[in-house]
């Protein structure tokens, strides 16, 4: 079966045409970001790592070494179902640091510019031979489908393919991950065309040339197990290194890297991923034995025509060759697209701008995209060159393993990342050095040049040097690199950096950054500062983005949250320029002071690792974690406010209960300088820190629910070896307790004031009888009508005293609510005004004052008349006291609300709102010493409690700025003849 | 997390003894799907464990 070029090119413009479709699709966002996002996306887009030669070159492989094709997707599959183990942690550390590839994860963990230098220089030697398979691959399959053209030709217009789609697919913007949704959904629509067409190759197979699984059984039964015993059977130490060799690729291929860890995919995805790409491989794989069963049954499978291209002769429908041709065509351009991405950005970090450091751009993002785009450019043709000078002279299996073997030189590496913290970057450059040397010298200068391999066998490994040249090589380079590398690194000494790093990518170990001063106060300080490297627009986005990506505000200041921001712009500028240079502009920039006291651990930032991580400890770590969340929950919940704070004065701890007496959200705080906190706490709590004492008692502390009295308790915490110190406070709100004992105070006082109004009336009384008894003799003594009236007065007023004196005395007795109004009858309301007002006019003070009644007559008031005419004289002396010469007091009267109201009108000062609430209480005055006792309005008030009704104070007086309006409002007894309920006064 | 382990030691034990696998190819009677099937297991025993993993999870 052919198709002419013609034919080829409307194929491959349309598989081009698609690829761009999807691109502008997903950008636009016209696909559902679910969908974009979805786990199966991801899945699918790690189908990257089956290439053009692995989909048909495991036909040829199966006739050659039967089930040992399966070493190719063996190995990946084992690596991504060790997914939790092996994948996740370098996920959590990509995902963290922003490392986009292999070169940043080593240049990071090794905190060296030159280990990341060093991969990328052997990564890019390493996947030449990979790329030139792919070109090679499909020049052949195009000359062979067509057979009008140069495979060289046909696979430089490949090669452009290849170029357009890396260029808008992973170039359009200067952040290396921002493209990537597009170019996942797009890699991951070419896994389903490998998926399509190996099916359908296989359904072909096994239904259309057999009749089903049993008929197929049959035939490898009987006639075709000659055939089959033709396949060499692979020996158990090459069929290990082949599926160790294809396990690293899966985590250390820069294709394969860029699409599980570049894009930062969940967590949740990629453990799919440890399932579905195994899936995968399984369907795409399980067809090359069909296909080749298939064509030994036909007769078409012959050394001679091309076992690695079967496919294509299985059918003649032109449907399936298409199909067939934009799978094989989609599988070696997602790799060489995919690998070209991965490459141009290791070498723009640890090549190009490790060689020349960003200088102050005017526009940085454009200068780091022009720089990829040529990169991106340069590789492919790399890739088309290699494929023209070296690629041509060899089979696509050789370059495919020389490629693998370079690329696995990195896994003792890798390994020590995850598990090894006492690895160095001497032993990691050494050990990588001797492995690439080796391989280099073994399989890849010979393949440059022509040559036969050379092998390099130790002593006592001999028997090696009759086995093939690629598993030798691979033994004994890995072999050396990792000896090496252990060596070199337990000989020489580990920086702290490197310890840090260390601790960040080890497995286990939790990430314990340490508590440091920043020289940036602000998060605008951060801009200026960057500014000085990146210029200024480049420094505000930089530092707009990570705000954004931390949730904070930019007006943030607390030292965590810097500390947490000076990391998230690394990681980002990691993702823009590399680890190394990040690191440098960081370091440089936005460094630590330090200060006197030795850094402590972030023991917040800690506590947030340890909640994200808690699904993964086990056993002993489980239970201490328990118990740690245990004691957390006890101090978080303890309904007594609780803070703490490190030695540095920096706030570790704000409970639940002090947020509620606060009004100050713990996350808000946390991580704060003791001194800006809001206030009152900063001042508050400074005190406490600064008083000799252990504590505060009741400070009162002006809050938004009104003032608080707080007491507050402090207890430095000891520093035992390795311990953490700081200081704890306790902060009680003790408010109540202190209302309580104001109301007990105020109890004693009025207990004291009825002691002391007892023995008064107790003195006052005798002479007042005395006085009664010597008015009556008077009376008897004379018939002058003028002292006779001078005596009733006298007699009237001293009956007057004498019921003050008793009310004295059942106030005494009776406490504030222990007197009974007695005597009560209807009084007439106009008849009780006009006797106080006669009584107050005798006074010699207040002539001037113009009295005036207004109370309508025939309103009755049920009470006692001669209590009721005392408050009446009272109220009327204040409005006396307090209304200026000429002026009017009013008494005025009414029925209201069920009752009588009674009411003093004045237009004098008013009542100084100072001493307002406290009005009724007795000694309570604004005249001048000597001048009021202060028990007037207390008695008013008592008396008028004794009537159940109420008193309500009005001053100043609507419309006016002055006068008071001192109402009393008695209730109509019931006709059941009980009262109204117990009643309150508007005190 | 312990289950991971499980895997860990059927995945190495799996490296270990594959050459054993892979030696069916021209045996008569040996059903062609055979090393399919084993991968197709391992593949259910990895879905399993990670159900087990987000119930643990949750």
């Amino acid at each position: 079966m052919s198709i002419s070029l013609t034919g080829l090119l409307a194929l491959t413009a349309g598989y081009l045409g698609l690829m761009l479709l999807i691109a502008g699709v997903v950008e636009r966002g016209w696909l559902p970001a679910r969908v974009v996002h979805h786990p199966l996306v991801y899945g699918l887009s790690l189908g990257v790592y089956v290439n053009a030669w692995g989909l048909f070159g495991s036909v040829a492989l199966a006739a050659e070494i039967g089930y040992g094709y399966l070493a190719y997707f063996l190995g990946v599959a084992g690596a991504f179902l060790l997914a939790p183990v092996l994948l996740v942690p370098i996920l959590r550390l990509t995902r963290t640091y922003q490392l986009a590839s292999l070169a940043d994860l080593f240049a990071f963990r090794f905190r060296s510019r030159w280990v990341g230098t060093l991969v990328t220089v052997i990564t890019l030697l390493a996947v030449l031979p990979l790329l030139a398979q792919q070109v090679q691959v499909v020049g052949a399959i195009a000359y062979r489908l067509s057979g009008v053209a140069e495979p060289a030709w046909l696979a430089l217009a490949f090669c452009v393919l290849a170029a357009v789609m890396a260029l808008r697919l992973g170039a359009r913007h200067a952040h290396l991950n921002a493209d990537h949704d597009s170019l996942a959904v797009a890699v991951a629509t070419g896994s389903l065309l490998k998926l399509g067409a190996m099916l359908t190759l296989g359904g072909i197979a096994l239904y259309g040339v057999f009749t089903g699984p049993a008929d197929l059984q049959q035939w490898l039964d009987g006639p075709g197990q000659p055939l089959q015993a033709l396949a060499a059977r692979l020996p158990p130490g090459q069929w290990r290194t082949l599926l160790l060799l294809f396990f690293a690729a899966a985590f250390l291929a820069p294709h394969m890297f860029h699409m599980a860890f570049a894009r930062g995919p969940s967590r949740q995805a990629l453990l799919q991923a440890g399932w579905q790409l195994p899936l995968l491989l399984l369907l795409i794989a399980l067809p090359a034995p069909l296909i080749l069963w298939a064509g030994q049954a036909l007769g078409t499978a012959s050394p001679k025509t091309g076992l690695a291209y079967l496919a294509f002769t299985l059918s003649d429908t032109p449907g399936v060759i298409a199909l067939v041709f934009v799978a094989g065509l989609a599988a070696a351009a997602g790799t060489l697209v995919v690998t070209t991405l991965a490459l141009a950005g290791m070498a723009l970090n640890h090549l190009v701008l490790v060689a020349h450091p960003p200088a102050r751009q005017g526009n940085l993002y454009g200068w780091l995209l022009g720089l990829r785009r040529l990169l991106i450019i340069a590789v492919i043709l790399g890739g088309w060159v290699f494929y023209r000078l070296v690629g041509v002279h060899h089979d696509p299996t050789t370059l495919g393993l020389v490629a693998f073997i370079g690329i696995a030189q990195c896994l003792p590496g890798m390994l020590a990342v995850l598990y090894w913290p006492g690895a160095n970057r001497k032993g990691m450059v050494s050990g990588l050095l001797v492995g690439s040397l080796l391989w280099l010298g073994g399989l890849w200068l010979p393949l440059i040049a022509d040559l036969p391999p050379l092998v390099v066998v130790p002593p006592g490994l001999e028997l090696l040097e009759n086995e093939p040249a690629w598993y030798a090589v691979t033994l004994i380079s890995l072999a050396a690199n990792a000896l090496t590398f252990i060596g070199v690194s337990l000989m020489t000494r580990t920086s702290d950096g490197e310890r840090a790093a260390a601790e960040a990518c080890s497995i286990d170990a939790v990430i314990r950054p340490k508590r440091l001063p920043l020289s940036a106060r602000t998060a605008a300080d951060f801009k200026q500062h960057l500014s000085a490297a990146l210029g200024t627009d480049v420094a505000a986005r930089e530092v707009d983005h990570a705000l954004d990506d931390l949730g904070m505000s930019p007006q943030e200041s607390r030292p965590y949250a810097l500390r947490r921001l000076r990391g998230r712009v690394q990681a980002n500028l990691s993702g823009l320029m590399g680890p190394s240079v990040a690191r440098d502009i960081v370091d440089r920039f936005l460094p630590f002071q330090n200060g006197p006291q030795p850094a402590t651990d972030d023991v917040h930032y800690v506590e947030s690792l340890l909640e994200a991580y808690r699904s993964r400890l086990t056993g002993l770590a489980r239970e201490l974690d328990g118990l740690r969340r245990y004691h957390r929950r006890t101090l978080t919940q303890l309904p007594v406010g609780l803070c703490a704070f490190g030695d540095d004065g920096e706030l570790l701890m704000w409970n639940e209960a002090l947020a509620r007496l606060s009004g100050i959200e713990g996350d808000s705080v946390i991580g704060a300088r003791r001194e800006s906190l809001p206030a009152p706490w900063a001042e508050l709590l400074g005190r406490t820190f600064d008083h000799h004492d252990r504590f505060l008692y009741k400070q009162a502390v002006p809050l938004a629910a009104g003032t608080r009295y707080l007491t507050l308790h402090k207890a430095d915490l000891d520093v035992a070896d390795g311990e953490r110190g700081g200081t704890v406070v306790l902060i009680e709100d003790h408010s109540d307790m202190k209302w309580l004992e104001d109301e007990l105070v105020h109890a004693e006082r009025l207990a004291s004031i009825g002691r002391l109004a007892a023995g008064v009336a107790h003195e006052i009384g005798n002479p007042v009888t005395g006085i009664s008894s010597l008015v009556q003799n008077l009376r008897y003594d004379t018939d002058d009508p003028l002292v006779l009236e001078t005596a009733d007065q006298i007699q009237q007023l001293t009956e007057r005293i004498s019921r003050i004196v008793g009310s004295l005395v059942s106030f005494a007795h009776g406490g504030r609510h222990g007197g009974q109004a007695t005597g009560m009858a209807p009084c007439d309301v106009r008849e009780l005004a006009d006797e106080a007002l006669h009584l107050i006019q005798l006074a010699r003070s207040g002539e001037d004052i113009v009295y005036c009644n207004d109370c309508p007559a025939g309103l009755t008031v049920q009470g006692d008349a001669q209590r009721l005419v005392q408050v009446l004289v009272n109220l009327l002396g204040n409005a006396r006291d307090a209304s200026p010469p000429g002026a009017t007091v009013v008494v005025e009267a009414g029925a209201r609300d069920g009752g009588v109201y009674l009411a003093v009108v004045d237009t004098g000062g008013g009542i100084d709102p100072a001493i307002r609430d406290h009005l009724f209480e007795p000694f309570t005055t604004t005249k001048p010493p000597g001048e009021g006792t202060g028990l007037g309005l207390s008695l008013v008030y008592s008396i008028i409690r004794d009537h159940r009704g109420q008193v309500h104070v009005e001053s100043p007086l609507p419309d006016l700025d002055h006068g008071t309006r001192i109402a009393l409002w008695l209730p109509e007894p019931h006709q059941d003849g009980r009262d109204t309920d117990d009643p309150d006064s508007d005190r | 997390m312990y289950v991971y382990r499980i895997m860990l030691f059927l995945v190495f034990g799996g490296y270990l003894l594959s050459p054993a696998l892979m030696s069916g190819w021209a045996v008569p009677g040996m059903a062609w799907y055979r090393p399919f099937l084993i991968w197709g297991g391992l593949i259910a025993l990895s879905i399993w464990l990670e159900q087990k993993r987000k119930l643990d999870e949750h």
